[in-house]
């Protein structure tokens, strides 16, 4: 009963309890909409069919296959996300840094960010492509502002989540505002850094995809209004979406990786507590 | 010439010590002509109730807060010059241990700062670990410990700078009575062995009647020495001495001179 209940309650149990639901959902949704046929082109198609379209080795553009092409595509958008992903950290990272170093650039900068944060990706894309000139690097420097701005405030949270007894004791070692952000406050914060990036780097990557789709040229979001606008099948319409959720769950996992490395002290189960 | 020894021996002296801060507008009188001589290698208390002043009193001490009125010197400077040459060690209610450090990185903190060389480091953290009896948790991380084991470590760090004064405040309150117990006849150990000079802040009488040399007893409203208690039992001190007619005696003493409590 006891192990039961351990299997039921497993973590890989719950996800496969997850995606089986999904897949049966999706699955009855596809035949409700098969059935009424409204479309001449089933919209919903089964999985089955997206999973063949994945393996068929049927040429879409003369050259590639539709998956290839979906992986082509999304290497340019990975490696525009990724690329604006990393300077939107840094900054976000230098920023917090000075919010915390001083109170009056956090007083002036805080309501920009916040300005920044609003103004939606659609309306900014055009903008910023029209100062840069340059489709890539206007992708890019959207992914980083959207970046930027979750990797900031938790950077900045971490910082001031510091203990005043940890500030008080750096005091009585008469330690420097060197030390002090070295031994103290940077490690503090690695946590609330990670959370920031965890938000952000799905955010970047649809982001880049959305953004692609107002503009042409290689990426997925291109790729995306292309088969939308009927130029390819709903198949690698489908292809892009999953795909798309899958490097967006993958990124987030892939920063939950390199924190987990960098933090061996919280997940240290070998040793129990002991009195 | 009986005087003048006298005044060498002082450590720390508090005389007239004010502390009056604002609070909605308001003068609120945290401490008021608090005159205590603190002699060197001396176990104090600063023992009363919450908002009598007595951790104020420490952060005084420890140049954390400057007084609004009075003088104090530390070894015949101030406490910022005091501090500066790290005179202090400082144990906290809760260790304040850095959890991504291992227990001997810990120790070792203050050292860094202090850019004493690695080696120097090491050999000075295990030996504080020694000490404190953790030698064996030297590469465990802190949420692998008890709390009495992490106030353990919070002792050993601020014994790792060589301080001349311990400053501690309420450093067991927040552990059980056994744990408690244990690390009060430890810390005797210690401090016997390392002749620091301790100033231990508390709310717990039986405590401070058991470490103590003298008992600073602070009242509360405003914030005021009320009586100075001299602890005339024999040391070294064990549990059992909790179970003396004169222990009881003298937790009686402390209790009756409080004021407006």
């Amino acid at each position: 009963m006891y192990r039961l209940k351990r299997i039921v309650t497993s973590k890989l149990f719950v996800t496969l309890i997850w995606i089986l639901g999904l897949i049966i959902i999706w699955e009855v949704c596809a035949s409700v909409v098969e059935s009424t046929k409204r479309t001449p082109e089933n919209i919903l198609p089964h999985l089955s069919g997206i999973v063949d379209s994945i393996f068929s080795d049927r040429k879409v553009n003369g050259s590639q296959t539709a998956f290839q092409m979906v992986l082509d595509n999304a290497g340019a958008t990975l490696s525009r996300a990724g690329i604006g992903f990393l300077i939107g950290t840094l900054c976000g990272f230098v920023l917090a840094l000075l919010m915390n170093l001083s109170g009056i650039a956090e007083k002036i900068a805080f309501p920009y960010l916040m300005l920044i944060q609003m103004i939606p990706i659609l309306g900014m894309a055009p903008i910023i492509n029209a100062i840069t000139g340059d489709i890539a690097k206007s992708r890019i420097i959207i992914a980083a502002i959207l970046t930027f701005y979750p990797v900031a405030t938790n950077t900045l949270a971490g910082f001031k989540s510091v203990e005043r007894e940890k500030h008080e004791l750096m005091y009585s070692y008469a330690a420097n505002k060197l030390q002090i952000y070295i031994k103290t406050l940077i490690p503090s914060c690695i946590p609330y850094f990670f959370t920031g990036l965890k938000i952000s780097a799905p955010m970047a990557i649809t982001a880049s995809i959305l953004v692609d789709t107002l503009q042409g040229g290689i990426g997925l979001g291109c790729l995306l209004s292309q088969s939308l606008k009927g130029a390819m099948t709903r198949y690698v319409f489908w292809q892009i979406v999953f795909f798309s959720a899958f490097i967006g769950i993958m990124s987030f996992c892939l920063m939950g990786i390199i924190e987990k490395a960098l933090t061996p002290y919280k997940n240290n189960r070998k040793t129990r507590k002991r009195v | 010439m009986s005087e003048m020894l006298k005044n060498n021996d002082v450590e720390i002296m508090l005389k007239d010590i004010g502390m009056v801060y604002q609070a909605d507008g308001k003068d609120v009188t945290a401490l008021t002509n608090v005159s205590i001589d603190i002699h060197k290698g001396e176990f104090i208390s600063l023992l009363g109730p919450s908002g009598c002043g007595k951790t104020t009193l420490l952060r005084i001490i420890a140049d954390l807060l400057h007084p609004t009125s009075g003088e104090i010197l530390v070894g015949g400077s101030t406490p910022k010059e005091a501090r500066l040459k790290q005179r202090y060690g400082i144990v906290f209610q809760s260790a304040v241990l850095y959890d991504w450090r291992t227990v001997k990185k810990n120790v070792m903190l203050p050292l860094e700062i202090m850019h004493v060389k690695k080696e120097e480091r090491v050999k000075r953290a295990m030996k504080m670990l020694e000490l404190v009896g953790l030698t064996d948790f030297a590469d465990s991380y802190p949420r692998q410990l008890s709390g009495g084991m992490q106030q353990r470590v919070g002792i050993a760090r601020a014994l790792a700078i060589k301080p001349e004064i311990l400053l501690m405040d309420e450093p067991f309150s927040a552990l059980d009575e056994f744990t408690r117990e244990k690390l009060h006849e430890d810390l005797l150990r210690i401090w016997r062995k390392t002749n620091k000079t301790i100033v231990f802040v508390t709310h717990n009488i039986q405590e401070s009647v058991f470490l103590s040399d003298r008992i600073c007893v602070l009242s509360p409203h405003p914030g005021r020495l009320s009586a100075v208690i001299d602890v005339d039992l024999p040391r070294p001190r064990t549990a059992e001495l909790k179970n003396t007619r004169e222990f009881t005696e003298l937790v009686a003493k402390v209790r009756n001179s409080f004021e407006g409590v």
